[in-house]
């Protein structure tokens, strides 16, 4: 593909993104009386169709087309299920969503790590949650751009490098997030959600129509890679593999803070309804085309040395027109760079939020949210360093920022079901589960054979439950929490 | 059926999605095999979502 194509269509991408960014500045993000509430929430009176359409471009991004993509081309339909039990785990929203929402009207609450803080009474545990999910979801973010780097080197044939493809990324992320906060980055999301799944079902449909139609696709792997299309198939999808995989990630809607984050914003249950299913009919779509994706690469170029350039050998084929190939290119760009602005934007508001108001409790809303906006740039750096070290695959390391994070699991659900729970509980899940995972992580060690990701949950919820047994619980504040949470 | 009732078939599907592909489906490598059942699993996930917040309309309206 030519280098001034890609060129022209990131430039194009770049002035509608802007414009629209622009045109959703509102008095509440940007006018005199903007506070943390307006700028990180929206005041919380977002629509259903545009939350449904960000929440699934801020889950849904290089990771989807580029990174389930290679893992299917990697290890066959096991990636599909995978993807399959973690878009079943989005049905945690439904029940624990209307709580968060109702908790957050009543008592104000920015950030779900601001939420757990006050219910436990207790700031450390805002404090913990918010430096935990900086430690992990700036790997998170990294993986995002590391796909925008993959993909762009891809398509231009190395004429484009890593570098700078991760470089363009991480400004677009700063530029969408910073103009109007939130409405900003969920309305340049809406956009991108819309384009990416009528270009991206296109393509599928015109690669799978090109490779002879879906029955000869399937008949093709039947012949050629049979191992594809059972788990655990050539081996990469082992049971154990797999649960390593699902684990973390069915808890994916509560553990990460940009997705529960959004559970503050609807402007009422039935906009958190429309979000939760407009999400879901987008996720199974999405889904289906990526993993499409996978099965025609390994069809069409079985000898790719690196799975996670799949996607870009097939974007750049004769299979795809050039025009289409590079519109879905800019998708997959919008959609990663949707991913990390969001990221950011909730990092920036649980770190001014939680551990700069607490450690200084006299700073005004307005202080709380200039330092916000300081420390946007600052964590898309640190993501830009990590992006750099080009991890293998990208999937893999993906997961594991998913595993570090399920350690706030235990004290999320706990506080809405355990009256018991306390802030030792809390902190212990927190600290020592994380830790235990970094542990296992970085020593490579897997006790009785089992990978981090089966760990991560069991140990930070006996933690947090053995810690919770011996402590006191914040009777009162446990009531009132329930009585708004309407248990 | 109450709200209640649809979690419990959800989390039935959830763990349908890990018996069914590695127990029965280890050995049909065609698309009606895993592919399918896991498509239709994600189709099945939707369908009770959809019934699982047909009440959100009322509640906790102000």
């Amino acid at each position: 593909m030519s280098l001034s194509l890609i060129w022209a269509a990131v430039g194009v991408y770049l002035l509608l993104g802007l414009a629209i960014a622009f045109l959703s500045r509102s008095d509440s993000t940007n006018g005199a009386r903007v506070d943390m509430s307006g700028f990180f929430l929206g005041n919380r009176q977002m629509n259903g169709f545009v939350s449904a359409l960000s929440y699934s471009a801020t889950t849904y991004s290089a990771f989807m087309m580029v990174g389930l993509a290679g893992l299917t081309y990697a290890g066959g339909v096991g990636a599909f299920g995978f993807e399959i039990v973690y878009f079943a785990g989005v049905s945690l929203v439904a029940i624990f969503g209307p709580k968060f929402w109702a908790v957050g009207k009543r008592f104000g609450y920015v950030t779900p790590s601001e939420m757990l803080g006050h219910r436990y009474a207790d700031r450390r545990v805002a404090i913990a949650t918010a430096l935990a999910s900086c430690l992990f979801l700036i790997p998170y973010a990294a993986v995002q751009l590391a796909g925008v780097g993959y993909l762009l080197a891809g398509m231009s044939g190395g004429a484009i490098t890593f570098t700078t493809g991760v470089v363009v990324a991480a400004i677009l992320a700063i530029l969408f997030s910073f103009i109007a906060g939130i409405r900003s980055v969920m309305w340049t999301d809406s956009l991108q959600a819309l384009f990416m799944i009528v270009a991206s079902t296109l393509v599928a449909l015109l690669v799978v129509e090109s490779l002879g139609g879906f029955a000869a696709l399937f008949d093709t792997l039947a012949t050629e890679h049979p191992e594809a299309l059972t788990v655990p198939g050539s081996g990469l999808f082992s049971l154990t593999t797999f649960l390593g995989l699902t684990l973390p990630w069915f808890f994916f809607s509560l553990s990460n803070p940009q997705v529960s984050q959004r559970l503050f914003m609807p402007a009422s249950l039935r906009s958190m309804r429309q979000m939760l299913i407009g999400f879901l009919v987008f996720g199974f779509v999405y889904t289906l085309v990526s993993v499409l994706w996978g099965f025609s690469a390994l069809v069409a170029f079985p000898g790719l040395v690196q799975s996670d350039l799949a996607t870009p050998t097939l974007l750049a084929s004769e299979h795809v027109p050039p025009i289409l190939g590079v519109i879905v290119m800019v998708g997959i760009l919008a959609a990663a760079v949707s991913t990390i602005d969001s990221i950011m934007l909730t990092l920036s508001s649980m770190v001014s939020r939680d551990v700069y108001a607490n450690l200084s409790p006299t700073a005004s809303e307005a202080r709380q949210l200039r330092v916000g906006k300081w420390v946007l740039p600052v964590i898309a750096l640190l993501a830009l360093m990590f992006a750099e070290l080009q991890l293998d695959l990208i999937a893999v390391l993906s997961v594991a920022a998913s595993t570090g994070l399920v350690v706030v699991v235990p004290p999320i659900i706990g506080a809405f079901y355990w009256r018991r729970g306390t802030a030792v509980g809390a902190l212990a899940s927190i600290i020592g589960g994380g830790a235990a995972v970094i542990a296992l992580y970085a020593t490579g060690i897997k006790p009785l054979g089992l990978p981090p990701g089966i760990w991560a949950l069991p140990v930070a919820l006996v933690l947090y439950v053995a810690a919770s047994l011996v402590t006191r619980a914040p009777e009162t504040r446990t009531r009132e929490f329930l009585a708004a949470a309407g248990r | 059926m109450n709200a209640r009732h649809y979690q419990w078939a959800v989390w039935a599907v959830v763990g349908l999605c890990y018996v069914v592909p590695y127990g029965p489906l280890t050995g049909i490598a065609h698309w009606y095999g895993s592919f399918l059942f896991w498509g239709v699993a994600g189709v099945a996930i939707i369908a009770l979502n959809v019934l699982m917040t047909a009440d959100f309309d009322d509640r906790f309206e102000e």
